[in-house]
């Protein structure tokens, strides 16, 4: 497949979004592309798959080839045989009810024989693993196994060529891994190319033969072996927005390395004398929210929980083990069916006191600006300035909160929680779709806000933030409280059974020690 | 069960020919009959949850017997207003109540019949019928059965905007603006949602035309037959009857 010249603006922007992309993907390939949230990653696919530019409203020039014959050219549903496409969103690329059905569906827009149509679709289910799925409804498999029914799809219509457009941005860590090894046992299975549209790097490393690096101007900066790379931008990736490897972010921040730099733990961990410490003061103040024996309907019953005054406490488990509804319960959004939940302020003006940013940021916004949304949370107007100025949105004030980025929708979103200087912060998945830098802007401002004093509880399934920033966790599991305590004492529990991935410190550490522990 | 392995488009053109044809008929005898016999066919041949089905036409029984009181209430003059009724402690125009009457089983059988419906047909084996046997085109089907899986999305979603409103501390204003700020993150969504999915579809190859082949197929098979042989059968026999017992009458704009 061979992209020359590729450039295409949409009508309604200033700006191009791609700007003369040329690139090429060979037979068998796996080729990694990265580039920050913004940056025409997913415009890129669909100019691959010959969506764009049927349906595309603006300008596209260059050409896209698939063995010689360019795609605009080939007849409606023909490209879906040559390229099929993984979606990042496993809520909206389904049409069907059930699983059988969904795979079925690619098969039957393709003309395949109802005859033969069975052995396919169950060929494809059993090259996923969800084989004794087969009957099942689609809104009952976990988000893992959407993506990996997603995959199913394809492959039943044999594409010679796979895009993957962020296919784990809304996994966990644990299904994340799963869908890559997947990934990469099909890939030595069947002669498909892959192309993985992403702006995490980490987990893909050993997938990857080459990278492509596109800036947010749109155009590509690199396209190569993953080494030479990370070793020449290392430093530019942060700023275009693409996470670095663990290991390269670790070897830079503590100098311990310099190019080639290792890219994995174990590279990592073999130039290393002494293990790397944890963040210090990890000591919690008196308790501010106690919680004894609550329950809340049918999800979950006599549950006891402190939350202590000048904490981070995270809160991590599986999708579906009641990690939202402990924090909507604790935040006073929904009332605790029985048992007893102490607050330390009245109910009345709770929410004076206390702030809650839902997992999507649109939900919250109730205004036509960014300012107004800032005053209508009861801010004066010095204070709307100082809280732009906080989230670097200062020159964006005039602008529709739907129009922003999604790493500024966050920032306002927890901006206008904190309006009224709110001792207590409720966040849910706050880092969930963000790329790298919006990620680590987010949360320095968090940060920040902790040290001065305001008690932060978080949802998250990323075991690196934990280690970094918070001095309690509470883990879920099946509707209970698994564990709960100091970051550093749950690393030398068993994470597997609660369904966490080691931080990236505490794996580099293990290693040091000789340690044989290998994770899968 | 018979009811539930029916072709789906067999079932649905013949409820809809019964309905029509009980639509030109007006006495209260041949409706109410009617309204026995579906429940009798969709209890013996049909496998649902039977508490659901009562729970269901439980609104249906409330709107017919408002029916029955508004129509007695605000009738017309009646033409012979010496022949009354005694309905309960009030004194009742014959007349008037014969045609309440009439008119509330027509709803009740109306409405059994959309339950018989309802309560036996898979929605996808429907839409796959209606494209099979009935020429409905794809890009109309799928439409309906990818806007199906959004409505409970939509409802979650709902839910979490209103509690997200909550936190930012609304309810003084009026209920009216309040529900105007939820329609803009839910519009936004939805659109966005739909996009997603149309370009996934069409890059799993789907055209719109009718030129595709189907996993499951659904034929027209002798058997489905019987439904509408004996659903006509019964209904021309209550004719019959209403006609042998002199209670006949077409509709003929009466109200």
């Amino acid at each position: 497949m061979n992209i020359q010249n590729l450039s295409l603006q949409y009508d309604d922007m200033d700006a191009p979004v791609l700007q003369n992309v040329t690139f090429s993907l060979g037979e068998k390939e796996c080729v990694l592309l990265l580039g920050a949230s913004g940056s025409g990653k997913s415009t890129l696919s669909r100019c691959l798959t010959g969506i764009y530019p049927k349906e595309l409203e603006g300008m596209m020039e260059g050409e896209v080839t698939f063995e010689g014959m360019p795609v605009n050219e080939a007849s409606p549903g023909t490209m879906s045989r040559r390229v099929g496409t993984v979606f990042q969103d496993p809520e909206t690329q389904f049409c069907m009810l059930t699983v059988e059905d969904e795979v079925a569906f690619g098969l039957e827009n393709i003309c395949v024989p109802s005859e033969k149509m069975e052995k396919r679709v169950e060929t494809a289910l059993e090259e996923v693993g969800l084989l004794h799925r087969k009957k099942a409804a689609v809104i009952s498999l976990s988000g893992g196994e959407k993506q990996k029914l997603a995959l199913a799809c394809i492959l039943a219509m044999e594409p010679p060529v796979i895009v993957l457009d962020e296919p784990t941005a809304n996994l966990d860590p644990v299904a994340t891994d799963e869908f890559i090894a997947l990934l990469s046992s099909l890939k030595e299975l069947k002669n498909i190319t892959i192309f993985v549209i992403e702006h995490d790097l980490d987990p893909w490393i050993d997938i990857t033969d080459r990278v492509l690096m596109l800036g947010r101007n749109g155009s590509l900066f690199y396209d190569g072996p993953l080494q030479q790379g990370v070793d020449r931008y290392a430093r530019d990736l942060y700023e275009e927005g693409i996470a670095v490897p663990g290991a390269v972010r670790m070897a830079m921040e503590t100098g311990t390395a310099t190019p080639p730099y290792p890219l994995t733990a174990r590279g990592l961990a073999a130039g290393l004398s002494a293990p790397l410490k944890a963040v210090s003061g990890r000591e919690n103040g008196p308790a501010l929210i106690q919680a004894s024996g609550i329950s809340y309907k049918s999800i979950f019953s006599n549950v006891d929980i402190t939350i202590s005054e000048g904490s981070f406490t995270a809160i991590a488990g599986p999708n579906g083990s009641g990690k939202t509804t402990l924090s909507r319960l604790l935040a006073g959004i929904d009332p605790v069916s029985s048992g007893r939940l102490t607050r330390p302020f009245p109910d009345k003006d709770w929410f004076q006191h206390a702030g809650y940013v839902f997992q999507n940021p649109e939900h919250q916004f109730l205004t036509d600006s960014v300012w107004e949304e800032l005053a209508y949370s009861g801010a004066g107007d010095e204070k709307i300035e100082e809280l732009l100025e906080w989230c670097g949105l200062t020159d964006r004030k005039d602008f529709h909160p739907f129009t922003l980025s999604q790493g500024e929708k966050r920032r306002l979103s927890v901006a206008t929680m904190l309006v009224k200087d709110q001792e207590i912060l409720f966040l849910d998945e706050p880092t969930f779709g963000q790329d790298a830098k919006s990620t680590s802007r987010l949360m320095d401002l968090l940060k920040e806000k902790h040290r001065a004093g305001t008690t932060i509880v978080m949802i998250t399934h990323d075991m690196d933030l934990v280690d970094r920033y918070a001095t309690g966790v509470v883990v879920m599991k099946d509707r209970k409280i698994g564990f709960t305590g100091n970051p550093d004492e749950l690393w030398n529990e068993d994470l597997v059974a609660f369904q966490l991935k080691e931080p990236f410190r505490v794996r580099t550490n293990r290693l040091i020690k000789g340690d044989m522990y290998v994770p899968q | 069960m018979y009811l539930n392995n029916l072709n789906p488009s067999v079932k649905a053109l013949t409820i809809l020919g019964l309905v029509v044809a009980l639509a030109l008929l007006f006495d209260p005898v041949t409706p109410a009959l009617f309204t026995l016999v579906t429940i009798a066919v969709t209890f013996l041949f049909g496998d649902f949850r039977r508490k659901y089905y009562l729970f269901y036409l439980i609104p249906f029984t409330i709107f017919a017997v408002g029916m029955l009181w508004t129509t007695i209430a605000f009738a017309d003059a009646p033409k012979n207003p010496s022949e009354t009724v005694g309905l309960i402690w009030w004194e009742v125009p014959r007349e008037d109540v014969l045609v309440a009457v009439s008119l509330s089983f027509r709803v009740l059988a109306f409405a059994t019949m959309s339950l018989l419906f309802i309560f036996t047909t898979n929605m996808v084996e429907f839409l796959l019928s209606l494209m099979q046997q009935l020429r409905l085109p794809p890009k109309l089907a799928y439409g309906i059965m990818a806007g199906y899986r959004f409505l409970p999305m939509l409802t979650t979603e709902f839910r979490q905007i209103r509690a997200a409103h909550r936190v930012r501390g609304m309810g003084q204003e009026s209920r009216w603006k309040r529900y105007r700020r939820f329609a803009v993150p839910l519009l936004a969504g939805a659109i966005r949602k739909a996009e997603r999915t149309a370009v996934a579809m069409e890059s799993k190859g789907f055209t719109g035309t009718r030129e595709r082949t189907f996993y499951r197929n659904i034929r027209v098979r002798k058997k489905d037959w019987l439904f509408p042989a004996g659903m006509g059968a019964i209904f021309l026999l209550l004719i019959l009857l209403s006609l042998r017992f002199d209670y006949f009458s077409w509709y003929q704009g009466q109200l």
